[in-house]
């Protein structure tokens, strides 16, 4: 009988049918897509608690990629997928706080928090159960529900999926960064849910549905590709891993106290760190190992790791039973 | 609350007769249903000119095959429909456009496994991931994919209200096989969320809204025993969830299942006074539907 990761890879195979059977190799994206540079920074910060001074340590983080915010308009996006009041699903509130309050006194014009939850439509219950309606009350910051924001029919810069074209929010075209800020998770389905992953949440529910099961019968590992080669504007990546999740993630796993922060400029590159202090293999993740051929670095020689060192931060997150394969770091 | 609740839903109606999601957004169909509907349920029948050119908005956006569009951007059919066909309902004459809106739904069917995944469901893999029946056939989010709660529960309103009319048509059949789908997905202790009550062996907790919706679309199966667990489910749900579409859907099922209500319409004024509901259309529609005479226009 097939094990779960069997069938993870017939399927992906069969909803990616059009990549193996054709007779000549295919560029599976466009030009404009290849966001791949020599040497990528990747900064892993200790954060040992959400009271810790957040704001200092984050500011100090954004302030080694040298970003140019003077005036810009900067989307957060958390991962607000579900809320359960005995886990640890959603990035932290004051994960969230201090980005506002580091991105504010660094020059940006505006910070707005969006999200686009993939099972509920419930954005108030969201926001006020998890904290985070909190701190958009007393920082006077806008949130954009991007599940049913206005849309634009966007042309994909990739072709992992069938799709050719995809509805994005229009708030992603009005603002010039957008920030992921990944929980520190393993995933079920995916292995592992952190910043390339967490764009999930920009597809409005509107269009695809809750969950965006359209895009399930795309493809999970197709989709998140073709929706982050086909983003609008910069990105940046915050992934909350002071408290992560292992084991049954996205929603049903252990909380896991790992005090870091990881940021960057290169998505692929900070997921494929964040894997790697998860003890997971990047290379084993199948969207990011083709995202490592052309969105960013995953290897470990093109990476270059500024603040904390990794080994320090490193833990054995455990996986469902099936992803044990991930668990053998090839360096 | 209720005069708070009403000024937001007006000051939010677009230039063009349309409600969007939030103030200053694109009128989009859900919206413009849900406050049309709020609208109409409000006693003595006030705002004329809201309602006339809201129901102007909708239907000139229906498209030639009955069905609706999420808004103008979006451009393909859309879950959209049986609301907006339940909106229509709420006028009195409009029933012609919400029967071509019911024959467009009744030519819509979620997917089911292809052969690679049937076979996989043979090899009970797919059973493991998530413990449901992938071939009952129920209504989707969006063409192409699969069943879900929602959608199901929206299209199942609309039918059963309009049922005298599709007589001779798989009317009855897509309603029994819309139930069945619904009780599948049914939670371990009753309730639903969006529509999968386990996943990898893990037992899935229900949500109030679509707890509520999915009631609401069964309430002429109301002593069924699902139906009574899922009620019970329902208090605690509006409890910990005391949102304003939580305790607005909810105070409209549980008005249909004849139960009191006086309580939670007490802490949806409470809670308005907090967040006024962030100002979305649908929860400050809903909190007026809850408070108005909204539960008929659900009533099948």
């Amino acid at each position: 009988m097939m094990n779960r990761r069997e069938f993870i890879k017939v399927s992906a195979v069969a909803s990616l049918s059009s990549l193996v059977g054709g007779c000549r190799p295919m560029v599976r994206w466009d030009r404009d897509a290849y966001r791949k540079t020599a040497i990528s920074q990747v900064a892993i910060l200790e954060a040992k608690s959400y009271d810790a001074s957040l704001e200092d340590i984050i500011r100090r983080g954004i302030h080694l990629f040298k970003l140019d915010l003077k005036g810009k308009r900067i989307i957060l996006k958390p991962n607000l997928v579900e809320f359960d009041p005995k886990g640890v699903i959603n990035t932290h509130p004051a994960v969230i706080e201090a980005a506002i309050g580091s991105f504010r006194s660094l020059g940006a014009r505006e910070v707005v928090v969006a999200e686009g939850p993939g099972h509920r439509r419930d954005s108030e219950y969201l926001l006020t159960a998890s904290g985070i309606y909190d701190v958009i009350k007393e920082h006077r910051v806008r949130y954009v529900d991007l599940n049913t924001d206005d849309v634009r029919l966007t042309k994909l810069r990739s072709s992992f999926t069938n799709l050719t074209e995809m509805y994005l929010p229009e708030t992603l075209f009005n603002a010039d960064l957008l920030v992921s800020m990944p929980k520190l998770k393993t995933h079920h389905w995916a292995g592992v849910t952190l910043s390339l992953k967490n764009m999930f949440g920009v597809v409005p529910g509107s269009v695809y549905g809750w969950p965006k099961n359209a895009l399930h019968w795309a493809g999970i590992d197709g989709s998140i590709l073709d929706i982050n080669s086909s983003l609008p504007i910069p990105q940046f990546a915050i992934v909350d891993g002071i408290v992560g999740m292992e084991g049954n993630g996205p929603l049903q796993g252990q909380a896991k106290q790992s005090g870091v922060l990881v940021l960057g400029d290169d998505l692929v590159a900070v997921d494929a760190i964040s894997a790697r202090l998860m003890m997971i293999e990047p290379r084993k993740i199948e969207y990011l190992e083709i995202a490592g051929g052309f969105l960013g670095n995953i290897s470990h020689d093109r990476i270059e790791l500024v603040g904390e060192r990794l080994e320090r931060f490193q833990q054995n997150y455990r996986v469902m039973e099936n992803f044990q394969e991930l668990k053998v770091l090839t360096g | 609350m209720i005069d708070a609740a009403l000024a937001l839903l007006l000051e939010a109606q677009n230039e063009d007769g349309g409600w969007s999601s939030f103030k200053g957004k694109r009128s989009n169909t859900e919206s413009t249903s849900f406050a049309l509907l709020a609208l109409n349920a409000l006693e003595g029948d006030p705002f004329d000119r809201q309602k006339t050119t809201g129901l102007k908005w909708l239907l000139q956006h229906q498209k030639d095959d009955g069905s609706w569009s999420f808004n103008d951007a979006a451009k393909q059919s859309s879950w959209t429909t049986p609301i907006a066909a339940l909106a229509l309902m709420s006028f009195r004459d409009q029933r012609q456009h919400a029967l071509r809106a019911a024959k467009w739904i009744l030519t819509q069917e979620g997917r089911k496994p292809g052969w690679v995944a049937s076979l996989l469901v043979r090899l009970s893999v797919i059973k493991k991931m998530t413990e449901l029946d992938p071939y009952l056939s129920g209504w989707s989010w969006t063409a192409g994919a699969f069943s879900w709660v929602e959608p199901t529960s929206y299209s199942l309103m609309a039918l059963k209200k309009l049922k005298r009319s599709l007589v001779g048509t798989n009317c009855e059949e897509r309603v029994r096989q819309g139930e069945m789908l619904i009780y599948d997905r049914m939670c371990e202790k009753g309730g639903w969320n969006y529509g999968n009550s386990r996943v990898l062996g893990e037992a899935l907790w229900p949500y109030p809204d679509v707890t509520a919706v999915a009631l609401i679309a069964l309430q002429d199966r109301g002593t069924n025993k699902a139906n009574q667990t899922s009620l019970r489910a329902l208090d605690t749900l509006m409890r910990e969830t005391p949102s304003g579409t939580a305790l607005g859907w909810g105070i409209l099922c549980l008005s249909l299942y004849k139960q009191d209500v006086d309580e939670w319409k007490k802490i949806l004024v409470r809670n308005f006074e907090k967040t006024k509901f962030l100002g979305e259309t649908k929860a400050v529609a809903l909190s007026l539907l809850a408070f108005g005479n909204g539960a008929s226009l659900f009533r099948v």
